[in-house]
């Protein structure tokens, strides 16, 4: 589908058109190598041994026969590893290490599947003969699996030291001194009071001390004021990221360096997040992963088991391989955390939103407090513009699989409690859904989050009417309105959700050569976990010097082949933040052809031009070809080939630019460009179900995703993103959870057959989507990121979908199966515990 | 091969769930071999009693024509326990030799009437009937020590007369006290396990551990039962006791009986 | 020991090329030998180190279980054909059309090339305590980790539990049971042929066994009578996502109306108990009725009579009563615009 732009913006040649990446072949022909595709001689394997306990402490480990065994060559254990080290910002302040994180291998496990030891033999069945002579004397600790349970008076916690993260007040900064860097989360004890469970009826979630608040505005007036308010509890559910590539990482060493093969969403970020792990010097670590088989947040950069394989090739002296299978994924993996959730929500008779005021509970697992909750509320008050809002949460631990960000995180799981509400309001006030939505969202520099610094911030901008406005049309929203809902044993429902996330970050840099064979040799630090992002971001290069494509090579996937700093590839933030990049780097080599076509054919650089693979003069005239100017580079050295660089642009960028001055016209730049305010992006979502009303099962008839992303760059890229990440968010609307034995703690659902993710029978029958195209404007290309947004419309515009089709009370929580709906409507009420987690 | 099975717990640890169920032979067989050596030695090897002195004519006069020794309620008592006993065995171990049925239901049902009947026992026992009758007395082991001589060629006084119970059923009966105690409490336990209709299912009323020496005591006093019925049922039927058998049934034994092996002065006789 | 899990750990392994060296080599190694078909169900339990046979003996490469054959009017399928072959067979789409439809609904187009129909018959329980490890009755034990107040059992058994609530998951069963087949059974004593419905024991009889297969027994071939070719039929399968997917609930019929009436019915339902039921009560009540709307509701209502719910499985009482119903007398189509 051609990208849609709007009257003003430029044409481009390369922007907003497909292409062939350069990834694409070797993906379809099976020549791409992922990490677990590499050997090296002499190469040992490695397994891991895991907790059967949900909560433990190790008293002795006997290794002894396993050693014994031929083919068995080291264990390693947590007292291997280096200690959780304290990070550095680039303020150079000490960030301190948080001693409660995970660690990779540890004695004193917090969920059953924790990797204890790590077993490293000639082949993988000598592993697994050598895990099962390995007898472990384990201490068993009192266990908590679910969140709301663990804050009852008298229960267990799943942590010796509590089941709450508090965050420390940091110390006020010294007169003129920079704020000190916020000090480690702590985890506590806290226990509501019975009182406070008996006080929630039927199904609301009760509303203990929560550690965590914001307000903003009289949230208070706003309910008082409302004509209508709904007080609604849901509860979503914990998702594993289940990529299709699991975490497998094989290391060597060589001369003093690291090599790891791993899976990772970012290139150059992975390479400081293994240093910190391996109490290295970042120049001593080298990462290669040039495919990677999808992250969704769950390896922004690896992950820290990838040091496994690292100190057993050091202890061994040999290469190692750690393949992790999927049950093994299932627990170092990470999920998406569930949130219990209840929420107030006055509206006017218009549908108009007067306040909200929010309660959530994140189940955290045992590791890291997650920002989740408070992401939830933040990206509500952006999707709906409550005028006034208090929040308030906790994030409770749990002996279940440590979490991480999950695609949209947070945002996720605000939208997914606040849409059964608006779509409810809608009924009860007989306002179209489609309007409810527009008349509360966001447009120009809306207002995002509490006061910060004594002022509420904003986003650069949205076009989400304009997306709700086009997709109302593409959709034929009122003529599927005016069918009936009944037919035979099956009913149909409509449904609309709006769904936003960040979507762009700045101040990453940007590396190329011209060389002097006239084309352009791109260095890019992204990560090719599947958004082609990796390729897509350096059209602009191409685009802003008019170079075509077929003579652009890109370099990715290895940090030992001199990569630029880039931005993380996570939260959306890679197409703003490196199509930014791109650019400046882009102009940086368009000044200095300019300066070089001055200097040889004279006039002054602004008299010329970029252009046809030439620089030019405007008046017509001299002209160079940019093979030319690149030789001309290299004979004046200095700033022109990379011998002299820019201050501002990092180190890491520095080395590779080292590395690779005296080639060609280097072109390397630092985005400093100005941006008012945050970058985010939106996504409306449609869809039609049917529902069997005799058997509970439904299918999705169609769906209709439009995007507000700015300026488009790789169509068919961005429908892969904007589908793709539906789908994703369709998964916890019709299946995707976790399911646990609550008495003992363990996971019932590990592999993909009892989690569920969808496939591709389970798409809907009809999907499409479409783009609004407006550029942003606070980046010059008006790029902004798209992963995540979708996820929260394709969630919701189903479920949304099944309320318009069954009434209300019928579903508390998702996911929402056949069983769900069968027996709600049996019963003539939810049937479902709405509480209990882990069901 | 171990005397008990062991298995993984869900949370890796090693637990006991059941005994080896070989052990159903090793009862059966002992049991039997038990009966083999006891027929053969009393037909064969050991000494002929000296019959006790006799009574005063007095005394015997007084003892009528048939001496009461087991009460109705104390008859139904012992035959109802015993076909609930039967029910349980058969219900328990047909289907270990691979005789398929539907048993659990069966197997706890005929347990809820041993339990009742035990029950019913202890109470009527210790209210109604000489709760001290059975247990063994001072005498009783004196006169054990004198026989254990004697049998084994040595000199001793005369063992007495016995009250109402000889010290052999007197020890038997602590056995199967010990087994049917095991097996009955650890039984209604376990009917927390499975479905009734007494009470919501729940095996978490104790840790896995626990529940695992629970059925391994539950085996073993079930196994051992096995032999000790065998025992009791051989017992029943020698020539020298089957007059006690037969009061079992009809209640009495005859005038000669008890004065030929009862102390009248510490089993008054009655009618 | 500690757990480890997806490695296949080491056996002997034999390929007979023959049934009689099969049936010879189970003779030999009695319950120490695991009968390997398609593997679908067999290397779950193998590669999680959770059943550890000394010996398995894979029928891959015994032709005689293998093909389509018409007899007298029905069929003898080989034990060891793929579910996809059974699916496609142009004797089995024109005459018994259920069993093309049922085995259809099994698993995947993957599983079906390679899962065969003997071993869809006779695979085992899914129950998720049961498959992940858990010493449950049915893996030797001694408790039911299903059926407690915590456990999560939304999947479980609504009839004929005792102690075990787990399910049968079998698509193909309750097909074959309305068809009126035979499971040919061989071992080296000889050959003896029983009834589908009568193939599979339920937890009350032998709660670790899911057929009545003892060691040494080898399912050779499913006969399919000429009794119900052509009639009509009803299948459905209940399940959560589109593919992959066990049953919650499936049914199956085939029924010869004559006249408007039901002449003769074969109703069998599945994943509702540890073995396919065959509806003999409601066959017996709708027989000879109309078939229509209301006898479709009696016969649903009487399936379900009895049925008992765990803490999460309730809706499978609603759900059994609507598909007999729909066996019964059809689904009322909807009419869109």
């Amino acid at each position: 589908m051609p990208a849609k732009t709007s009257p003003g913006q430029p044409a481009y040649k390369l922007i907003g058109q497909n292409y062939a990446t350069p990834d694409l072949v070797a993906k379809v022909t099976g020549r791409a190598k992922y990490a677990e595709d590499y050997r090296a001689e002499g190469m040992l394997f490695a397994k891991l041994l895991l907790s059967p306990m949900p909560h433990a402490h190790v008293r002795n480990i006997d290794a002894s026969e396993a050693l014994a065994m031929p083919g068995v060559k080291a264990i390693l254990t947590v007292d291997d590893l280096p200690a959780p080290a304290d990070a550095m910002t680039d303020l150079g302040q000490v960030i301190p290490a948080n001693k409660l994180a995970e660690r990779g291998l540890t004695n004193d496990p917090v969920y059953q599947g924790e990797p204890i030891l790590a077993v490293c033999a000639v082949d993988e069945y000598t592993c697994a003969e050598a895990i099962e002579r390995i007898r472990i004397d384990y201490e068993r600790l009192p266990h908590a699996v679910d969140p709301l349970v663990t804050l009852r008076p008298g229960t267990a916690n799943a942590r010796v030291e509590g089941n709450v993260w508090v965050r420390p007040v940091a110390a006020a900064p010294g007169p003129g001194q920079p704020p000190p860097p916020p000090p480690a989360p702590a985890v506590q004890e806290l226990k509501w009071t019975d009182a406070d469970f008996a006080e929630a009826k039927d199904g609301q979630l009760p509303m203990g001390k929560a550690t965590d608040e914001w307000t903003y505005g009289d949230w208070q007036a706003g309910l008082k004021n409302a004509d209508l308010v709904l007080d609604e509890t849901f509860v979503t559910p914990n998702t594993s990221h289940q990529t299709l590539e699991t975490r497998t990482a094989m290391a060597y060493w060589q001369n003093g360096k690291v090599f790891v093969h791993c899976s990772t969403q970012s290139t150059s970020q992975t390479v400081p997040a293994l240093a910190r792990w391996l109490h290295m010097d970042a120049s001593d670590v080298v990462v290669i992963s040039e495919y990677t088989g999808g992250g969704f947040g769950s390896k922004i950069t690896s992950s820290i088991q990838a040091i496994i394989p690292a100190l057993l090739s050091k202890k061994t002296g040999a290469p190692v391989m750690m393949r992790v299978s999927r049950e093994e994924e299932h627990y170092i993996g990470k999920a998406r955390p569930s949130i219990h959730g209840r929420l107030k929500v006055g509206f006017t008779k218009d549908g108009r939103i007067t306040a909200v005021d929010m309660f959530v509970i994140c189940d955290s697992g045992p590791y890291d407090p997650q920002g989740d909750a408070n992401q939830a509320g933040r990206q509500l008050s952006l999707m709906y513009q409550p005028p006034a809002m208090r929040w308030r949460g906790l994030s409770v631990l749990t002996n279940t699989p440590p979490r991480v960000s999950q695609s949209q995180p947070g945002g996720f799981q605000g939208i997914v409690l606040m849409e059964p509400i608006l779509s409810k309001a809608s009924r009860k006030l007989g306002i179209d859904q489609v309007a409810i939505h527009r008349i509360n969202a966001p447009e120009g520099k809306a207002l995002i989050g509490p006061a910060v610094g004594g002022k509420r911030q904003y986003v650069t901008s949205a076009f989400i009417k304009e997306a709700l406005d086009k997709g109302h049309a593409a959709f034929r929203w009122d003529e599927r309105k005016a069918q009936p809902k009944r037919s035979g044993t099956k009913a149909r429902g409509i449904g609309v959700a709006t769904s936003c996330f960040v979507g762009g970050s700045v101040g990453f840099d940007g590396l190329f050569i011209i060389k002097p064979d006239g084309r352009l040799y791109i260095q890019s630090g992204i990560g090719n976990l599947g958004t082609e992002s990796v390729s897509d971001c350096h059209r602009v290069t191409a685009e802003v010097l008019g170079v075509p494509w077929d003579k652009c090579e890109i370099t990715w996937g290895h940090t030992g082949r001199n990569l630029p700093w880039t931005c993380p590839s996570g939260g959306s933030q890679t197409t703003h933040a490196m199509t930014r990049a791109a650019y400046v780097a882009a102009m940086d080599a368009k000044d200095k052809l300019q300066q070089i076509a001055a200097k040889d054919l004279g006039g002054k650089p602004e008299d010329y031009d970029v252009g046809g693979e030439r620089v030019f003069h405007k008046g017509g005239g001299a002209s160079m070809s940019l093979a030319q100017a690149a030789k001309r580079a290299v004979e004046l050295g200095g700033i022109y080939d990379g011998h002299e660089l820019p201050k501002g642009i990092n180190k890491f960028t520095v080395a590779s630019a080292n590395a690779l001055s005296g080639q060609g016209l280097l072109a390397v730049a630092r985005d400093t460009m100005p941006r008012d305010g945050l970058t985010h992006s939106y996504v409306a979502g449609f869809a039609e179900v049917e529902v069997d009303l005799e058997t509970g099962k439904y299918q999705i008839l169609d769906y209709l995703a439009v995007a507000d992303v700015g300026t488009v760059i790789h169509p068919r890229a961005l429908g892969g993103q904007i589908l793709g990440r539906s789908m994703l968010g369709i998964g916890h609307a019709i299946g995707q959870k976790w399911v646990y034995d609550q008495h003992y703690g363990l996971p019932l659902a590990k592999r993909f057959h009892h989690l569920k993710p969808p496939t591709i029978l389970d798409a809907p029958e009809k999907m499409a989507w479409d783009a609004v195209g407006i550029p942003d404007p606070e980046t010059p290309i008006g790029a902004r990121g798209i992963g995540e947004p979708p996820v929260g419309a394709g969630c919701m515009a189903i479920l949304n979908a099944l309320s318009d089709a069954l009434g209300d009370d019928v579903f508390r929580r998702a996911p929402v199966l056949a069983d769900t709906i069968l027996a709600s409507l049996e019963a003539g009420r939810p049937m479902e515990e709405g509480l209990t987690a882990h069901i | 091969m171990g005397l008990v099975e062991f298995a993984t717990s869900p949370w890796g640890q090693s637990v006991p769930i059941h005994i080896s169920f070989f052990l159903m032979w090793v009862a059966a067989i002992g049991g039997l071999a038990f009966l083999i050596v006891h027929a053969i030695w009393v037909q064969f090897i050991a000494r002929k009693e000296a019959p006790a002195e006799a009574v005063s004519p007095e005394v015997a006069a007084k003892v009528p024509e048939k001496v009461a020794r087991h009460s109705l309620a104390s008859r139904l008592f012992h035959w109802i326990m015993a076909a609930a006993m039967f029910a349980l065995l058969i219900t328990a171990f047909l289907p270990k030799l691979g005789y398929q049925f539907p048993w659990v239901t069966y197997h706890w049902i005929a347990g809820l009437v041993l339990t009742a009947s035990i029950v019913f026992h202890i109470f009527h026992a210790s209210f109604w009937l000489d709760f001290w009758a059975i247990w063994p007395d001072s005498i009783d082991l004196e006169d054990a020590k004198r026989r254990w001589l004697r049998a084994t060629g040595k000199t001793a006084a005369a063992p007495r007369k016995f009250a109402k119970y000889p010290m052999e059923n007197k020890m038997y009966h602590a056995v199967i006290v010990l087994a049917g105690l095991s097996v009955t409490v650890t039984g209604l336990f376990m009917m927390k396990r499975v479905r009734t209709p007494f009470f919501t299912r729940n095996p978490y009323v104790f840790g896995d551990m626990t529940w695992g020496l629970m059925y391994v005591l539950h085996g073993l006093a079930g196994v051992g039962l096995i032999a000790l019925i065998m025992a009791h049922i051989y017992f029943a039927l020698r020539p020298e006791k089957f007059a006690i058998t037969k009061s079992m049934v009809f209640g009495s034994i005859s005038r000669e009986h008890y004065l030929e092996h009862h102390d009248p002065e510490r089993w008054a006789a009655t009618k | 020991m500690a757990i480890v899990r997806d490695i296949m750990p080491a056996f002997e392994l034999f390929q007979p090329a023959t049934v009689d060296d099969a049936l010879r080599l189970l003779a030999q190694h009695g319950a120490d030998a695991w009968v390997l078909a398609g593997g679908l169900d067999s290397f779950d339990w193998l590669k999680d180190r959770i059943k550890r046979p000394k010996v398995v003996i894979d029928l891959s490469q015994v032709a005689e279980l293998r093909g389509v054959r018409e007899v007298g009017g029905g069929l003898e399928i080989g034990a060891m054909t793929t579910l996809t072959e059974v699916v496609r067979h142009p004797v089995v789409k024109a005459k018994f059309s259920i069993l093309s439809t049922g085995a259809e609904s099994a698993a995947s187009p993957q599983i079906r090339n390679q899962g065969t129909l003997g071993g869809n018959v006779s695979q085992d329980a899914r129950c998720w305590y049961y498959r992940g490890g858990w010493k449950c009755y049915r893996a030797g034990g001694n408790i039911c980790f299903a059926d407690t107040p915590t456990a999560i059992n939304r999947e479980h058994a609504i009839l004929g539990a005792d102690r075990c609530v787990a399910v049968n998951p079998s698509d193909s069963a309750p097909a074959l049971i309305a068809l009126e087949a035979q499971m040919v059974i061989r071992n080296t004593q000889g050959e003896r042929v029983v009834n589908a419905e009568d193939y599979f024991i339920g937890p009350a009889i032998d709660i670790m066994r899911m057929t009545v297969l003892k060691p040494g027994d080898l399912l050779t071939a499913i006969r399919i009578p000429a009794t119900w070719a052509g009639a009509q039929f009803y299948f459905e399968k209940v399940r959560d996502r589109a593919v992959w997917d066990f049953p919650l609930l499936n049914v199956a019929s085939a029924m010869v109306v004559t006249g408007g009436n039901i002449e003769r019915i074969r109703i069998a339902v599945n994943a509702a108990a540890a073995r396919p039921l065959r509806l003999t009560a409601v066959e017996d009540a709708v027989r000879g009725k109309p078939r229509n709307a209301s006898t479709g509701e009696m016969g649903g209502k009487l399936a379900v009579a009895g049925a008992e719910p765990l803490r999460y499985n309730g809706y499978k009482i609603p759900l059994m009563r609507n598909l007999v119903k729909r066996a019964i007398s059809g689904v009322e189509e909807a009419k869109w615009a």
